[in-house]
């Protein structure tokens, strides 16, 4: 199980990581990581918003109100070029740590 | 909760969660937006795995923990706009712009609530300024509010505000310490001559105090000073500006001149100002003669008035006065049944009737306004609810509530604005109408009824009132409108049955007051058209009339002086009859008791009571009266010759049972009477007396030439204006005396227009009064008959597309404003039979019950009201059904 700081670190990673294929709502979010994780980390309305909204006004990411046919309107989160170079940073350092680790603790991937 | 197949409304659960933040409104919505759509899909999806109640319970936990809160702080991107900031003036200006954009694109609620409140400012303040001219601005002297009269009550004899007498006033002059200064005066008429032509004019006896208590200053000369008073003090005199204008052509040096007033020679010491007025009318003031060898209750009866010193109230100088007047009692043998009082000038000295009258009036008019108001709430309410989506779609785009109430609030104070301007116009030529209608004897000096400054305050303090009381509750019925609700659908059920069930209220009591005000119009109004119709039976067509005086000197030289007037006057060319007597026919005075000879009375209250006119032979000539029976007053009724009298059919009716009176002797006068018998000669038809009371009373004639003493004598002449009118009175008796004065010249007709003036002119107020709330009855009715059938466009479109005709919509809409219509109506007239039946003293030739005016104020109310309702009913018929269904 990883820590809250852990999680809360790796959030605004996790996030960016998901917006860079596509543009996203909250919902879809929530649900995309809570799969991928296979329900190690999960997420709610009072946990993902303050994130979205402090993401936004970091000006990494950007909601716009989308309204499609059949469907209700939703704010659409896509990333901000800034978002993506904050993106690619955190990579770099997220691969740097990998590697770091692994070089320490010998584990290693497949 | 508990049941699965309920979807919580994530919506009001988020809202509720906000409620604390106070976030601007659009970032609100958007974060309500935006939660509320993730816990719906949320709790669809949890639901299905876990039961709808646990989803619920789980997901309520989650929101409300802290991350909300820090959400809410990163999404408060805009202030919440202040109070403070909705005030400022750079946004105020523009919603005045936006406000008068608005009302010129909707002209029928501008014309209909300025004209509404217009009306009713425009009255309010012609009754202000009249009660403002009459009562409360007071005396035009420095610190008017000081200034005191002193009257003296006997209750014991029923005599209210009577004088003091000259030896109670010197005592209470020496002793007094109440006022700074202190005065007593009488009045009386004079005639003034020397110059061109004589005059009969007012004049007043003042001692010299009065001027202090005036605070006032001559403009030449001086003011009396005590000495003038004295005994033996040489006769002086003060002269009004006209005066000193007219007859002694402004002249500069005209001090130590001198006035002959009465035959008597004064020197003018005085010229007072141009607006000074003091006691009514008066045109010279001569020094008031003190006499200290009078006693308690001795002496003519003065009028006398103080100013209060400072330290001294009104309280304080009547316990003084009461202690004056018991020294008073301890030096006469029996004390006094008189009380001093003292009061404000005014109030001793104006009516109490007036006051009265003129209060209800102000009320009345006050009552109107109210009316007046709820029309422009109504109006501005039936267009809040029409214009709901706009002010729906402010609100989302961030107006607070208050901005919303600060717009509505704005375009009422527009409208009352221009309301304002209406009503002050409307006001300036009512009272200009006032003032024509009012007579001039009836006025007092202080009274100055017109627009001033103060009264200007009082319609913009009006305007004020009308702004907040009409605006008031639209614009908080505008800012309780939900906003999604509103941009969700445009149906406007729950909040406009709300305000249609107290428009409807207004409405109903607006007919009411207005049936019952038309009531009491009507009935005066017959009133007064059956005064105007009614027949003297006698002529006044050409008759003109005026008032002589003989110069003072004794009996028998006034007659000689009085017959040849007469005999000059009936030889005039030209001139169909010339008449004398101690009055004209049909004026109020001249009523007295009576003893039918050979009849006892037990006491001085059995005697009759008759009305009574000395005439000269010309009394039938002149007025075309004949003689039924017997003869009338002839030449040869003289002093020495038998007293005769002619009498009145209704005098006959009365005293004789329709028997033949003549040869019968009565003698005037009650049970003290020291008058001759006078023997009756003969009967003429009942004429008309101006006496509202009894219009066709008993009349005894008597022969003028048979009175004892002869000094003022009313004078008519029949005949071609030319030869007949004033100047060639003035001529005839100037030929004969030219010290004598010809005065209170007039026509027939306006002396009998005269008797009822005050009925035609509160008459007509009240008429003004029935139709001003006619009109704002039927302006109300229209407002909410309007706003009923917007609400309704639908329902009537759907009535319509299954096949309901256009009479049937009519029929439908109408009805309900005629049920309105019925119960106002009722309740009003029901109110304004009772009002009719406390006013009617008020009422001649009409009884209070009389079906036509109820006819008529059933027939003019009902169809303005029914037309009010009609026009927004057809207007409702002429919706397309489809367009109609389509529209919501």
């Amino acid at each position: 199980m990883l820590t809250d700081e852990l999680k809360k670190g790796s959030a605004e990673f996790l996030i960016l990581s998901l917006l860079d294929a596509e543009p996203r709502h909250g919902y879809e979010l929530q649900k995309l990581i809570e799969a991928r994780s296979k329900g190690v980390i999960t997420f709610h309305v009072a946990s993902l918003y303050p994130l979205l909204y402090r993401m936004e006004d970091r000006g990494w990411i950007v909601g716009r109100w989308v309204e499609k046919t059949g469907e209700r309107r939703r704010r659409f989160y896509r990333l901000t070029p800034a978002g993506r170079a904050a993106l690619e940073a955190q990579r770099d350092s997220w691969r740097e740590f990998v590697a770091a680790i692994n070089s320490i603790s010998g584990v290693r991937y497949a | 909760m508990r049941d699965d197949r309920v979807v919580p409304d994530w919506r009001a659960e988020v809202r509720a969660r906000l409620a604390g933040a106070r976030l601007h409104p659009q970032d609100e919505a958007e974060l309500v937006e935006e939660m509320a759509q993730h816990l719906d899909e949320q709790f669809i999806d949890l639901a299905a795995s876990i039961g709808a109640q646990p989803a619920y319970d789980r997901l309520r936990q989650e929101l409300r923990e802290h991350g909300v809160d820090e959400a809410i702080t990163r999404r408060r991107k805009r202030a919440r706009p202040t109070a403070g900031r909705a005030w400022a003036s750079g946004s105020l200006w523009r919603d005045v712009r936006y406000g008068l954009r608005s009302l010129r694109r909707s002209p029928g609620v501008l014309a209909a609530g300025t004209a509404a409140l217009g009306l009713g400012i425009g009255l309010t303040t012609m009754m202000f300024s009249v009660l403002y001219g009459t009562i409360i601005k007071g005396l035009p002297f420095a610190d008017p509010s000081r200034i005191a009269y002193v009257s003296y009550n006997d209750p014991q004899h029923g005599i209210m505000d009577g004088g003091a007498p000259l030896g109670d006033f010197q005592r209470f002059a020496a002793r007094q310490r109440s006022f700074e200064s202190f005065g007593g005066l009488f009045r009386g008429l004079a005639t003034i001559s020397g110059g061109d032509r004589p005059d009969r004019i007012s004049i007043a006896r003042m001692t010299a105090g009065v001027f202090d208590v005036l605070a006032v200053h001559p403009m030449l000369g001086r003011t009396f000073v005590t000495r003038d008073n004295e005994p033996d003090a040489p006769p002086t005199a003060i002269l009004a500006f006209s005066v000193w204008r007219d007859r002694y052509a402004a002249d500069s040096g005209v001090i130590g001149k001198s006035v002959r007033v009465n035959g008597k020679s004064y020197s003018i010491i005085g010229v007072m100002g141009e607006k000074f007025e003091f006691p009514d009318e008066a045109k010279i003031w001569l020094p008031l003669q003190l006499n200290a060898s009078l006693a308690p209750g001795e002496g003519p009866s003065l009028n006398v008035v103080g100013r209060l010193r400072p330290g001294a109230d009104f309280e304080s100088a009547n316990a003084e006065f009461r202690g004056l007047m018991q020294q008073l009692d301890a030096e006469r043998a029996k004390p006094s049944t008189e009380r001093p009082v003292v009061l404000p000038y005014i109030r001793a000295t104006l009516p109490k009737r007036v006051y009265t009258l003129l209060y209800s009036m102000l009320g009345a008019v006050m009552l109107v306004l109210l009316v007046a108001c709820a029309n422009v709430t109504n109006l501005l309410l039936d267009r809040t609810l029409a214009r709901s989506r706009e002010i729906g779609i402010r609100t989302a785009l961030g107006a607070t509530r208050l901005a919303v109430v600060r717009q509505s609030l704005v375009e009422s104070a527009i409208l009352a604005g221009l309301a304002a301007l209406l009503g002050t116009a409307l006001a300036y030529v009512g009272i200009g109408w006032f003032n024509g209608a009012f007579p001039g004897r009836e006025r007092r000096f202080w009274m100055d009824i017109r627009l001033d400054p103060g009264v200007l305050l009082f319609v913009v303090g009006l305007a004020a009132l009308a702004t907040i009381v009409s605006g008031l509750l639209p614009a908080i019925q505008s800012a309780k409108l939900d906003v999604s609700s509103i941009l969700k659908d445009e149906s406007q059920s729950a909040s406009s049955l709300r305000v249609g069930r107290m428009s409807r209220l207004i409405v109903g009591v607006e007919l009411a007051l207005s049936s019952a005000l038309l009531v009491g119009a009507g009935f005066i109004t017959k009133s007064v058209v059956w005064l105007r119709s009614v027949d003297p039976r006698f002529t006044t067509e050409s008759v003109y009339t005026a008032r002589i005086t003989a110069s003072p000197t004794d009996s028998a030289k006034e007659r000689v002086f009085f017959e040849s007037v007469e005999r000059n006057l009936t030889s005039l060319p030209g001139i169909d009859g010339a008449y004398l007597g101690n009055d004209l026919p049909g004026s109020w005075g001249g009523g007295d008791r009576f003893a039918v000879e050979g009849r006892t009375y037990a006491s001085n209250r059995d005697y009759g009571r008759t009305r009574t006119l000395a005439v000269t032979p010309g009394f039938f000539t002149t007025f075309g009266v004949r003689v039924l029976r017997g003869r009338g007053i002839a030449g040869g009724d003289r002093i020495g010759a038998t007293a005769v009298a002619v009498v009145n059919e209704e005098f006959v009716r009365q005293n004789f049972a329709g028997a033949d009176p003549i040869g019968h002797r009565v003698r005037l006068g009650g049970a003290d009477s020291k008058r001759e018998w006078v023997t009756i000669v003969g009967v003429i038809p009942t004429t008309y007396a101006t006496s509202l009371d009894d219009m066709f009373p008993p009349l005894v004639l008597t022969a003028l030439w048979q009175q004892p003493r002869l000094s003022t004598v009313s004078i008519a002449l029949r005949g071609p204006a030319e030869f007949a009118s004033a100047p060639a009175l003035r001529k005839v008796v100037a030929a004969i005396d030219p010290e004598v004065p010809v005065y209170a010249t007039s026509t027939m007709t306006e002396e009998l227009a005269q008797a009822t003036w005050s009925l035609r002119l509160f008459g007509n107020l009240f008429v003004v009064f029935g139709l001003v709330s006619l009109v704002l009855a039927t302006i109300g009715l229209y407002a909410v008959m309007a706003f009923s059938a917007r609400r309704r466009v639908r329902e009537l479109g759907i009535r319509m597309a299954l096949g309901a005709s256009r009479r049937d919509v009519l029929a439908l809409v109408s009805w309900q404003g005629a049920r309105q219509i019925a119960i106002g109506m009722t309740v009003g007239v029901l109110l304004g039979a009772t009002f009719v039946r406390l006013i009617r003293a008020l009422l001649f030739g009409v009884q209070p019950t009389d079906p036509s005016v109820f006819a008529l104020v059933f027939g003019v109310l009902g169809a303005s009201a029914f037309v009010a309702c009609v026009i927004p009913a057809l207007r409702a018929t002429r919706v397309d059904p489809v367009l109609a269904l389509r529209s919501e």
